[in-house]
């Protein structure tokens, strides 16, 4: 009970933002939100043990389908958003049968060279995407209003959050664990492995490509070279790394982490802030290899325990 | 209840099990013993599809099992116990004993009485219920991986190698509750290398050597057997 109350504050906190925090502070929340949505994405995949390097490719194609069916096909930009997740899923779905069979650093080069793959499709089909140029829409979406932007994708977020959270209770959590530490136990144990990876690849995908199809919505721009960049790959899973993986807190607390410090630092040295940026990752990789979240947690249940052990000698007095 | 008829297995081109047949009958507990390398394990590996080139007839309750897959397989009623405790160290005692009926649909229902059973059975697996599996001492992994093998409520039982890496007394220990289990109805097949603790559970035993076995005899003939004495037991 305590703890609905402890994360409802927390919701209220965020969805109120709007009212207390400036067009700034909204506009770095957004970017933060859909950093954290993209991190907890790949950590959920990494929970099956399959480490993914294919997120930035469905961010891409999500962003190139929701931008695409709003301007060729004239559907209602949110509408989109759900054809953005429903391509890059379909697209997974198909791909990940092939490319699920192969395990470790093979797997993940694998979907490092899909997203590659991805974008030189998406260069050539100029007709449509607009080649390496990029492709403008005629309006962001709800005109460009930066709060309703924020509450949708506080929404998005919100139901990602739920959804890894589920992933960490139900079965399928007995599922996805036993994969990943041992494989032969997990098909032996009457699991059955390729369809809960299908699966998890496939939502996963799907989250991708939708928080891609929100990126596009709100610039009301995509280019083959920002939309596909490294950026979308590597600062999720620097999230992830830094806040905790395997967890749901542990990439939210790493986005809102890096998120902050990457915006503060970029206002102190415009130049030269990537390099503090990096120092800091493998500073906290390095000494917190566990993560913020999991490193607090012990030491809050230490301090409990500890507690507990004062309680009972004093009663023994 | 399993039969097993002319199989050969081959890893690559090299055949490491060589027109094999055994079986092994309702409520019936049976030994196959052998030298490391002699494809126990492999043997194991075959009856549950984990391993590719499978030639021959594995027929568990009248249907061949060589065509289906690993979770298939386990869901018909057969459960292995694996070789080196394989564990899923992160997750509690508790959360690892579920696993064993979460995916297995006639085991789910009776989750809990299982438990209570194997709680029986194994009183120390109660006390650390909630404790991280990494964090139990070998002897005691060793029956929560026998506990989890239970859960899924098999009419039979493979365990491999049980008593790989316990002292003595443990061994003694494990195969004491491994014969409560068998008076339950389960049905056993247990590779093992330790004969002599192997002998006190089984009906029924086989002896394989390169693949191919050698002797199928009962459980006391095993014993008074001039091969097994001389191999095996050292008298």
């Amino acid at each position: 009970m305590k703890k609905i109350i402890f994360y409802l504050f927390f919701v209220i906190m965020a969805a109120t933002l709007p009212y207390y925090a400036g067009g700034y502070l909204l506009h770095v929340s957004t970017t933060i939100l859909i950093f954290m949505s993209l991190s907890l994405s790949w950590d959920m995949m990494l929970r099956t043990g399959q480490l993914s390097f294919g997120n930035a490719g469905f961010f891409g194609l999500g962003a190139y389908a929701s931008l695409i069916s709003v301007s060729n096909l004239d559907i209602h930009p949110v509408l989109s958003l759900f054809f953005a997740a429903v391509f890059a899923a379909g697209v997974a779905l198909v791909v990940g049968f092939a490319v699920l069979r192969l395990r470790k650093i093979y797997f993940a080069i694998t979907t490092l060279a899909l997203a590659l793959v991805f974008e030189v499709i998406v260069m050539n089909l100029s007709d449509l995407t607009g080649g390496s140029s990029g492709r403008v829409l005629p309006q962001a979406i709800f005109g460009g209003n930066s709060v309703l932007i924020y509450w949708l994708i506080l929404f998005i977020t919100i139901i990602v959050i739920l959804i890894s959270e589920l992933l960490n209770k139900s079965k399928t959590h007995y599922a996805i664990n036993s994969i990943r530490n041992d494989e032969i136990t997990a098909r032996s144990s009457g699991i059955n492995v390729f369809k809960y990876l299908v699966f998890v690849f496939v939502f996963t995908s799907a989250i991708q490509g939708i928080i891609g199809g929100v990126y596009t919505q709100q610039y009301a721009f995509v280019m083959p070279e920002s939309t596909f960049s490294l950026d979308f790959l590597l600062l999720p899973i620097a999230m992830a790394l830094v806040g905790g993986i395997y967890t749901t807190m542990g990439p939210i607390l790493g986005a809102i982490f890096l998120g902050l410090i990457s915006e503060y630092l970029k206002l102190i040295m415009p130049y030269g802030h990537l390099f503090i940026y990096g120092l800091i990752i493998v500073i906290v990789i390095l000494f917190l290899p566990e993560g913020i979240y999991k490193v607090a947690r012990k030491k809050y249940r230490n301090r409990k325990s500890q507690e507990v052990k004062l309680d009972a000698s004093s009663e023994g007095k | 209840m399993l039969e097993v008829n002319n199989l050969n297995v081959f890893y690559d081109k090299i055949q490491v099990i060589w027109e094999l047949a055994m079986q092994v009958n309702k409520k019936e507990a049976v030994g196959i013993f052998g030298p490391n390398g002699s494809g126990k394990s492999t043997l194991i590996k075959a009856i549950l599809g984990l391993v590719d080139s499978v030639e021959g007839e594995v027929l568990f309750r009248g249907q061949d099992l060589t065509k289906k897959k690993t979770y298939n397989i386990m869901r018909q009623g057969i459960s292995l116990v694996p070789q080196n405790r394989e564990l899923f160290p992160d997750m509690t005692v508790k959360e690892n004993l579920k696993l064993g009926s979460a995916f297995i649909s006639e085991a789910r229902q009776s989750t809990d009485e299982t438990l209570d059973f194997i709680y029986h059975i194994f009183p120390v697996l109660k006390k650390r219920e909630e404790q991280l599996a990494g964090t139990l001492s070998g002897g005691q992994q060793r029956m929560l991986t026998v506990g989890r093998g239970l859960m899924a409520k098999p009419q039979l039982l493979i365990l491999d190698e049980p008593s790989v890496g316990l002292q003595p007394s443990l061994v003694i220990e494990l195969f004491q509750k491994l014969k409560e289990i068998k008076e339950k109805d389960v049905s056993i097949l247990l590779a093992e290398q330790n004969v002599r603790q192997g002998l006190k559970i089984i009906d029924r035993g086989y002896v394989l050597e390169n693949g191919r076995i050698v002797l199928e005899e009962s459980a006391e003939d095993l014993l008074e057997n001039e091969h097994i004495q001389k191999s095996y037991l050292g008298i």
